[in-house]
This record gives structure tokens, C-alpha cells and sequence, in this order.
């Protein structure tokens, strides 16, 4: 006692600047010190709550028995553990000298002395009794400041105490078997609200006057709630791609990345474009047994963001089909699902799927409300291990059930749960683009001169239209069926060079062997096309014509992803493909000058939807579910 | 190791030396905390720490398919060459399912091990106090997601008083690289999310250079500077992607983090973004009282990058050697300093190769010792004296080596000044464990209270 006692007031008494000394005998904590950096600035901040402050029996310096809650509520407190005897300068006596500092502050500062009151608890009661401890807190504790010193009346008691606030004490053994009367614990002092919530912890690289009484004044602010991190600094579009990596090629690219805390969004009218349809697009072929209605989409949107429809609970749609990256993906050429399992063909995107005919690269289905199945079940997308997993674990998650019988008077089903899905994704309808409104509806201002002569190409010199068909009346903009363009062939028939030229930061590129990347790639699945559903050798390496609205939120493009820009895709074109026993004859040499390349991309750029924004923001707004 | 050290830390290594406790393997209460340590030396400065000899080394093992039970578990292994197990498997704790186990954490009290999965977003929290030769899983967290907003792939669990400060690397929304920082209780209370600066909301930062990116990996403190460190990796996509179709995917390969974030750590508030292009992965800052400065490695661009506090008290980032031959992509994994700030281990996945550069001047590190570790190598830890140096094979499930060149190993080398002499290794796939990957040490002498008579000469060294 005595021993700790001198200590600490020679601690006191000598600032400890002589530790700081260069042969000094030991590093002190630097709640001794200055602050050696300035402290973020009061109410700048916030502390969160991090657990509930408990209560316990405890006793006053004067012997008189007390809660510890008696002395919480009506102020903040700091709390901090020590024993009476402790000798490790970076521990108890720490504490008690930071609280003494702040007592000394404190004192100059009668308002603020009034709203804060610091308790320092002992945790050896065998010797520090009420009497030990009134002595230990003499030239300690001063007018005007609130500071109790408390010890409690035996270890029983003391036991709830140290576990509810966490506080590890462990006695120190001789060689013996014999009490050294020390122990060795992690030093803490707890901030405490009005609440009885603790809102921060300080260890001693922590604890300082000077940040904890910030962190009072902190706590007493009226105006805490003000969080400087809910400031925009610079306002962008929302409903783009988070993550905007245009021109990542080059050194001097810039980041103009979005806060996720900003993807937010509202809810639209999905069915309004299914009942009138856009100008440019057909009414929405609905089948008889599952005609589209609100209360069918709500529920397909609920499903289609819940990443719980997956094995591990780590897979929505939206993970490959994602809203604001033109529901497909453009962060990747091919897929990737559960445990990163490759899939082999690049995400399609879901704008206008109602219309489609025909259903995956290879046309293997033909209803949206059958196609839904393929991905919850395959192995390498979401992985459910059967349709009864799927609907038993829907039964039981959220108040599916419920709304299922709602919605189809009968829970999930392998049939209801298609049937919502497909209904979600037929109201992904986007119209009424530039190019729509040019040829449909009579605007004549609504392209551009490159975008004309590029809808001249498309549908002349190019003959795009061959297979991006343009109606009368409308345009899907794909003829539903499958042709041989030969990246399929280049992909499964070709030799690779030598070396890849691999992208290792903006603008820098390396030409990496082949034989370093084989190292550590799996065997890649092949990949035959149309073939796989016809088992008919002609249909080799065909896949599905995709539609051209909102090509340019789409890419990457063709089956693989293998062509990163428009401006690529109508490049390969004008090459004529690439030359293969079955190459759709419909591909040539285009001897398409630079020119009528540029407008060709400037035509393809004309058929955004007027509309996506609307849909990527009412995307934003559906809950995105996890596990809970 | 060099065992000259230098001034600062001096005083408080010899007083650790010389600690009163009965049990002089460890270094606890407020002492430990001034230090910042070695691997044991890579750890928060707010937990006792092994001074001595390490009783065991756990290393979180994913799950392989085709071997053994083929789920993520916790192994333990004897490390203490006065047991009879020495350099044996004396305990596995299966979790259940592949989560892409990958980095571990002690909480400030060192009585939990906080294990994240980076695919399930499970972390999975383990008694190692208790007993220390077999731990026991206590609690599962599996709405990481959930509560934190979307931050996806728990990464680095790192001890802050009464807290765990984890890095995500993902998110929810795209599985891409915009993440941020998720604060728990010691108990696995969710406290609060601290999103990585982006553009559109820099939340006060300053943007130094060309990115502010979002994204995270690693974080690491140095207290007396208010100082908190956040890296970039990549997002759960390409984390999870096999590497070959990666590296083979140019839309891939832009989806790499290029920033190292300055925070205010007694805020938690972004103060600085500063440009450190190619992915920078570990942080390890140097623990002489005024050293102050990090390290980080970029994974792509194979660079040491020093993070350093200027004359006028601002942070700076200067790229300072390369590792390897960049060109060659040798991809620069786990790094680990040295306690007298005077050796960095760089570990080289591709080439399985570990790398010690002298670091006396931070600006100018130089590389004086190379060794290969076998096919693949990822991470590498150090005994708080630098004499042991414990690797292991695992980068992630998806990326290591395939083949006969996926090795699967947990090796102990002994470090003498000079050379790495290879002590045991440990076959993970011939033990049908599975794949190697985080260490941490745990060692009876940190749990006096609970240490089992009979094995108490254990934790008696010199």
C-alpha cells in the first residue's frame, strides 16, 4: 500500500517527464505526457454504444454499502479498476494518475466538474478495504470533483462485477504455489452514459486526460447526432456503376466511385410498362396461367435480391444480374457463383427478358418461369441441392409463406416460385430510347447525325438488322435464334499465344507467360454452344442473338464476355467473324471505314431505355436479404 | 535474426525481459500494451503477448474438397520441442461448411480467437484460454451482413480495448471491392460501420492523389499517433474467382484496390486516401517508440511501399523497393517485421519463395536472404525473438496452385542471423486437413489461472 501510494504521487508529482529520458529505466504509457497528437475535436465524433454498464454491490470508502448504479444515471461516469498495491507504472497507477489529471482540470472547469463523476473500483478487497481505500485516495480526490473510491466486501461479490464488465484478473503465483499479492490483468477504464451504456474503453496506449475529456464533452453535446459522414462531397449519377473504372487503362485514370451508403433508391410502378408498353417494344407476352400482376412482381423482386435463395446464403440473381451494371455484370467476362465456382458464359442481361423466346446462350429453355430453376439448382450458381431444399427453406424464412398464398392462393412451390420470379423479370421493360423515338415516333430530333448514319449501317452496308431485327411497328432487336459468329470456335479450337498481357494497375500492363497462368487455372470447361441442347454438329459454337437495347450499360460483350467495348464488338464484325466450318453466312467483311465504325457505336449508344434509371432506382429500394 | 536493437524500444524490451510475473513466457497487462509486436509480432498492441517460447501454433485450415472431411477447421499444433508432440497435429475443430477460412484474430484479453469465413461471412469465435491445447467453438456470427449493411468477407480481426475492429472486403450490393471497417464488442455485439472513402462521399477525407476507391483489407494502429491504416484488395468476385480465369478477364483485373486509407483512429473518421496502386495487402508498422511508419507490399505491382509520418506530421506513402522481379509477377503475399524494426520476411506466392530484407533504413529496404519454401507460400510468422519462423501454403481456395503443386503445409524454420534451417513440416493434405492458411500462437503461460499442473514445466523457459 504504501509502497503504491509513493508511487503514485511520485508519478504525480514529477510529470514522469524523466521517463521519457533517454537511459530511463522504462517506457511509460503516454497518459503521463503530452498528448502527442490533437485530438479529433468535440462533437466532430460519435460513440457508439458498445454494451451495457452492470450493477454490483459495492462499498464507499466510508464502509457503506451501495449499488453501483447509485452512482450512474444522473451523469457520466468514468469507471476505472485498479488495486491499491499495484506496482506496474503502465497499469492501475496509469489509471489513477489520468484520473488525477482530469480531477486537477476538472477543478478549473466547476461546470464541467458538475456533469462528470469518476469511480475507481478496487479489485483485490483482501486488502483494500473501505479504510485502505480512503487512505489511497488522501491528496487524490479535491474539492468540487466527484470521485468515489470503492472497493467491495469480498471476492463473491467482487466476481459478478469483473465478468459483467469483462475485467480478467488473474493472481500471480510464486514458484511456490504462494499469492504474490499482484496480479496481472488488461488495464481498463470504462466512459459511461446517463444510460448506463458504455460508450468507449481505453487500455493504456489510450487512456489521456486530454482525449477523455473530449470524449465527456463528446457524450454531453447536444448536438451529437450530427454525422459528418452522411455528407455528400460530390454529387454523381446514382443509378451508374459504383465502381467507375472508364479509362482504368490509362496512368491517368481517376476514381469516381460511389458511396454504397448512397444506394438508395425509390420505388416504381413496375407494372405500368407491362400494361403500355414503351414506345419501340411490343405488349409483353404474358403466358395464360400466369398473367403479370403487382402483387406477383413485389413478390419476384423480394426473391430476386435475397442472397438467402442460395446454399450458403451468399447468392441472389441480383449477384450476377446487377441492377446499376445493366442487370448483368460488368465487372466480369464470364460468371462466377457460390464458393467462386466458374460458369462459363457471361451474365445475360434481364432488360427485356419477357420478350425473349428462347432462354440462356444456348436457348436450353423457353419459359422465364421453367429458366429460374436452372441457376437455383446448377452447382456452380446458386447450388441448392434440390427444389423441395428451395421451398422448405422458403416455408420457413421471413412470412414467404404467407405472401405466396397470397399472391397464388398456395405456398412456394416449384411452379409459384417461378411464376414470381418471371414476373418480376417481364417488368423490366425499357423503351422509348432515342432510336425509338426516331423511328417510331417521328422525332426528328431525337438522334444525333453519327446516330442516323449509324442506324443507315445498322440496317444497310453493316446488315446488323439481319439478325438485330428492326420491325415496323417495334424492335426486339434480336431474331430469337442462333448463329456461328466463331468466338465460340476461337475459344474452344485456338491456340492461346505464348504470353497474356495482364493489367496490373492503371495504365500498367505486363506480358505474363502462359505457362505461370496454367499454374493456377482449373481446367476450363468447353464450351460447343447451341450444339449442347441439339446434339446436331451444325449447330456447333451458335449461340443466341442478344438483344441490342441498353447495350452500352451491358458490357462486356458476346457469349464469353471476350469483347470489352461496342467499339470492339463492331470491329470484330467488320473483320467478318472468325473463319469456321460453320460461320453463319450472314458474317462478312464489312470494309466498314474508321468512320462508319464510330457511328455504328454512336447508333448502338442510342438504344438506352428512357427508363433505366427508374428501374436500377427502383431496384435499390427492394431489401437486399442476408442471413440473420 | 540480429539481436542489436535499437534505442527507443530498449528500455521496454529489457523490462519485458526481466517481468515480475511468475511466468516470464509473456509480457501482460499494461506493459504489453506500449509495444507494438512481431507476429506474434503482427498483433494489436492491446493483448498480452508470448515473449518466450509458443506452446502451439493454430492455423485456420479451409476446407478441401476431396480431402478428409472437406470443411473449414482449426488446427492446433504442438510447437513446444519439449513436448513429447512436438511438431504434431494435437487437436482439429471442424466448422462446418467451406467459408473461405482466411484470417484469425485474438480479442485484448487473448482469450478468443476470431476466425472470419470470406465467402459465408461466418466468424467463427474460439475459447483458446479455457484450454489452450484444445480450443472450443463458443459462438458463431452469421449476420455479419446483416448488421453491418452489406459489408461482405470479413478479413482482418484485429484487437482494440474491449473491441474487435474487423476489414471487409466486399460488399453485398456487387460483390466488388467498396467495402468498409465493422466494429464488434468482445462479446460479438455488432457496434457500428465505418464505410471506406469513396468519390461521391469522401466523409471529410482529403483525396491525395488519383483514387478513392472504397476498398479494404488489412488494418492496423499505432495509438500514439491516433493513427489507423486500412489497405485495398479486391472484392469478393475476383477473391473467390478462379486465379487463372482472373488473370485472364481484363475486366477482372481492373477491379483491384489502389489506395491506402490514413483514419483518425479515436474517430474513426477518414482522414487521408492515399495512392498505393496494385493491391496493397498486410500492413505491419514498426514498434520503436518514434518509428513511426508501416510497411505494405503490393500484390500486382510487387512493391515494398513504406507509409510514413513526414517532418511536418503528415502521413505520405512512397513506394520503396521492389520485390523480386515485378515483371515476373511473383505476387508478394504475407509480410512480417521483425521486433527490432530491422528485417522484413516477404513471402512470394508464385515463385514459394520467402524473402528477408534489411529495413534499418526504412527507405531504402534491400533484400539479404532468400529461401524457397516450397511450390506455393503464403504466410509467414514470427516468434517475438525472430529465431522461429512458422509458413504456410494457402492463399485462397480458388487461387492456390493446382496440381502436384497445390502443397498444402505448415513448416517451422529456425532463423540464426544467416540462414533458415527447415525444423518440421507438416503434409496438410496427406493429414486430410485441408488448406493452410492463418497462424496465431497461443502458449499456457498466458493463462496462469488455468494451467494445468502437470504440464506447467511447459511454460518454464530461459
Amino acid at each position: 500500500m504504501k509502497t503504491s501510494k509513493l508511487m503514485v504521487l511520485g508519478l504525480l508529482i514529477s510529470g514522469v517527464s524523466a521517463a521519457y529520458a533517454g537511459n530511463s529505466p522504462q517506457t511509460v504509457a503516454p497518459g503521463y505526457g503530452a498528448l502527442e497528437f490533437s485530438p479529433p475535436s468535440v462533437g466532430s465524433y460519435s460513440l457508439p454504444a458498445i454494451g451495457s454498464a452492470d450493477d454490483g454491490n459495492v462499498l464507499t470508502s466510508d464502509g457503506k454499502p451501495i449499488k453501483l448504479h447509485s452512482l450512474m444515471g444522473d451523469k457520466p461516469v468514468l469507471l476505472s479498476f485498479i488495486y491499491s498495491t499495484c506496482s506496474d507504472i503502465n497499469g492501475c497507477p496509469l489509471a489513477t494518475a489520468v484520473f488525477h489529471k482530469i480531477k486537477n482540470r476538472l477543478q478549473k472547469d466547476p461546470e464541467l466538474a458538475s456533469l462528470v463523476r469518476l469511480v475507481t473500483l478496487s479489485f483485490d478487497p483482501g486488502h483494500d478495504t473501505p479504510d485502505k481505500m480512503r487512505q489511497y485516495s488522501e491528496g487524490l480526490s479535491g474539492n468540487g470533483v466527484d470521485w468515489h473510491f470503492l472497493t467491495t466486501v469480498s471476492e463473491q461479490e467482487l466476481q459478478p462485477i469483473l465478468s459483467s464488465y469483462k475485467q480478467n484478473i488473474q493472481k500471480v503465483y510464486d514458484e511456490k504455489g504462494e499469492f504474490t499479492g499482484t496480479y496481472s490483468h488488461i488495464l481498463r477504464v470504462y466512459l459511461i452514459d446517463t444510460d448506463k451504456h458504455i460508450r468507449n474503453i481505453y487500455s493504456t496506449s489510450f487512456l489521456h486526460p486530454d482525449t477523455l475529456i473530449n470524449d465527456i464533452k463528446t457524450l454531453l453535446n447536444k448536438n451529437e447526432s450530427s454525422d459528418p459522414r452522411l455528407e455528400v462531397s460530390n454529387p454523381l449519377n446514382p443509378y451508374r456503376p459504383g465502381d467507375y473504372k472508364t479509362s482504368y487503362e490509362k496512368t491517368g485514370y481517376v476514381t469516381q466511385s460511389l458511396a454504397l451508403s448512397h444506394r438508395t433508391g425509390r420505388s416504381a410502378d413496375l407494372m405500368k410498362r407491362v400494361r403500355t408498353p414503351p414506345l419501340g417494344l411490343p405488349a409483353m407476352p404474358q403466358p395464360a396461367e400466369n398473367k403479370v400482376t403487382n402483387e406477383k412482381i413485389q413478390l419476384g423482386r423480394k426473391l430476386f435480391y435475397d442472397r438467402r435463395l442460395s446454399l450458403n446464403n451468399t447468392f441472389s440473381c441480383a449477384m450476377c444480374h446487377i441492377p446499376e451494371q445493366g442487370f448483368t455484370s460488368n465487372e466480369m467476362a464470364t460468371a462466377v457463383g457460390i464458393e467462386g465456382r466458374s460458369v462459363k458464359r457471361n451474365s445475360p442481361t434481364l432488360y427485356n427478358v419477357g420478350y425473349s423466346t428462347v432462354l440462356f446462350h444456348d436457348g436450353r429453355e423457353s419459359t422465364l418461369e421453367q429458366q429460374v430453376w436452372g441457376p437455383l439448382l446448377a452447382h456452380n450458381e446458386m447450388a441448392n441441392p434440390s427444389i423441395g431444399y428451395v421451398i422448405d427453406k422458403l416455408n420457413v424464412t421471413d412470412d414467404y409463406a404467407e405472401q405466396f398464398a397470397k399472391v397464388f392462393g398456395k405456398g412456394p412451390s416449384m411452379e409459384t416460385l417461378g411464376m414470381a420470379l418471371a414476373s418480376y423479370e417481364r417488368s423490366l421493360v425499357s423503351g422509348n430510347s432515342p432510336f425509338d423515338r426516331w423511328q417510331y415516333g417521328n422525332d426528328k430530333r431525337a438522334l444525333t447525325g453519327a446516330e442516323q448514319r449509324g442506324l443507315t449501317l445498322f440496317t444497310g452496308k453493316a446488315n446488323c438488322s439481319a439478325c438485330h431485327t428492326i420491325g415496323s411497328h417495334d424492335a426486339l432487336l434480336t431474331d430469337n435464334t442462333f448463329h456461328n459468329t466463331g468466338i465460340g470456335y476461337l475459344e474452344a479450337m485456338g491456340t492461346p499465344d505464348a504470353k497474356r498481357k495482364i493489367q496490373v494497375a492503371p495504365g500498367i500492363f505486363i506480358d505474363v507467360d502462359r505457362d505461370l497462368i496454367a499454374q493456377v487455372s482449373e481446367a476450363k470447361a468447353n464450351d460447343l454452344g447451341r450444339y449442347e441442347v441439339t446434339q446436331n454438329p451444325e449447330d456447333r459454337w451458335k449461340y443466341k442473338t442478344p438483344t441490342l437495347r441498353n447495350a452500352a450499360l451491358t458490357a462486356p460483350y458476346m457469349h464469353n464476355g471476350s469483347l470489352a467495348t461496342l467499339k470492339a464488338v463492331v470491329e470484330f464484325y467488320n473483320r467478318g467473324g472468325i473463319a469456321n466450318e460453320n460461320l453463319d453466312p450472314l458474317i462478312q467483311p464489312l470494309k466498314l471505314s474508321d468512320q462508319e465504325v464510330n457511328d455504328l457505336v454512336s447508333f448502338l449508344k442510342s438504344l438506352t431505355g428512357d427508363n433505366t434509371d427508374e428501374l436500377v432506382a427502383d431496384a435499390f429500394a427492394a431489401p437486399v436479404s442476408d442471413a440473420d | 535474426m540480429k539481436t542489436k536493437m535499437i534505442k527507443p524500444a530498449q528500455p521496454l524490451r529489457n523490462l519485458l525481459k526481466v517481468s515480475f510475473f511468475a511466468v516470464s513466457t509473456i509480457a501482460l497487462s499494461g506493459l504489453g500494451s506500449l509495444s507494438v509486436q512481431a507476429d506474434e509480432t503482427c498483433m494489436s498492441p492491446y493483448m498480452a503477448k508470448i515473449v518466450g517460447q509458443e506452446d502451439f501454433v493454430y492455423v485456420w485450415t479451409l476446407g478441401m474438397e476431396g480431402v478428409g472431411d472437406e470443411q473449414d477447421k482449426l488446427v492446433t499444433v504442438d510447437v513446444n520441442p519439449k513436448s513429447a508432440s512436438y511438431g504434431k497435429v494435437i487437436n482439429t475443430l471442424s466448422v462446418g461448411g467451406r467459408n473461405e477460412a482466411h484470417h484469425s484474430g485474438f480479442t485484448d484479453d487473448r482469450h478468443y480467437l476470431w476466425a472470419g469465413g470470406l465467402d459465408t461471412n461466418k466468424i467463427f469465435i474460439f475459447d483458446v484460454h479455457t484450454n489452450p491445447a484444445k480450443p472450443k467453438l463458443t459462438k458463431v456470427i452469421t449476420d455479419f451482413v446483416a448488421k453491418s449493411g452489406g459489408v461482405v468477407g470479413p478479413h482482418t480481426t484485429y484487437a482494440l480495448p474491449g473491441r474487435m475492429m474487423i476489414t471487409g472486403l466486399s460488399n453485398n450490393k456487387d460483390h466488388g471491392g467498396r467495402t468498409g471497417l465493422v466494429e464488434y464488442t468482445n462479446e460479438g455485439e455488432y457496434v457500428s460501420t465505418y464505410w471506406t472513402p469513396t468519390d461521391s462521399n469522401l466523409q471529410g477525407a482529403v483525396k491525395t492523389g488519383n483514387y478513392a476507391d472504397g476498398y479494404g483489407y488489412d488494418v492496423r494502429v499505432l495509438p500514439r499517433r491516433n493513427l489507423m491504416l486500412t489497405s485495398s484488395f479486391t472484392g469478393w468476385s475476383n477473391y473467390m474467382m478462379d486465379f487463372g480465369k482472373m488473370l485472364n478477364d481484363q475486366e477482372a483485373m481492373k477491379r483491384f484496390g489502389n489506395t491506402v486509407v490514413q483514419w483518425d483512429l479515436h474517430a474513426r473518421k477518414p482522414k487521408k486516401v492515399l495512392d498505393v496502386p496494385g493491391a496493397p495487402l498486410e500492413i505491419r508498422c514498426a514498434w520503436g517508440a518514434n518509428n513511426n511508419y508501416c510497411f505494405t507490399s503490393t500484390a500486382l505491382t510487387s512493391k515494398i511501399w513504406l507509409i510514413y509520418e513526414d517532418k511536418e506530421g503528415a502521413w505520405q506513402a512512397k513506394a520503396v523497393a521492389d520485390i523480386g522481379e515485378p515483371s515476373k509477377i511473383p505476387l508478394p503475399v504475407d509480410i512480417s517485421i521483425s521486433s527490432d524494426d530491422k528485417m522484413l520476411w516477404v513471402n512470394t506466392f508464385m515463385d514459394g519463395k520467402t524473402r528477408g530484407f534489411d529495413i534499418s533504413d526504412p527507405f531504402n529496404p534491400k533484400q539479404i536472404y532468400e529461401e524457397k519454401i516450397g511450390a506455393q507460400v503464403n504466410m509467414v510468422s514470427s516468434s517475438w525473438d525472430g529465431k522461429r519462423l512458422y509458413y504456410t501454403s494457402s492463399l485462397l481456395a480458388n487461387w492456390d496452385k493446382k496440381g502436384t503443386d497445390n502443397e498444402q503445409f505448415f513448416k517451422l524454420y529456425h532463423w540464426d542471423g544467416k540462414a533458415l534451417k527447415q525444423q518440421f513440416a507438416i503434409d496438410f493434405i496427406k493429414e486430410k486437413l485441408g488448406r493452410a492458411h492463418q497462424m496465431r500462437f497461443g502458449a499456457y503461460s498466458l493463462y496462469a489461472a488455468n494451467l494445468p499442473v502437470q504440464q506447467s514445466v511447459l511454460a518454464k523457459h530461459p
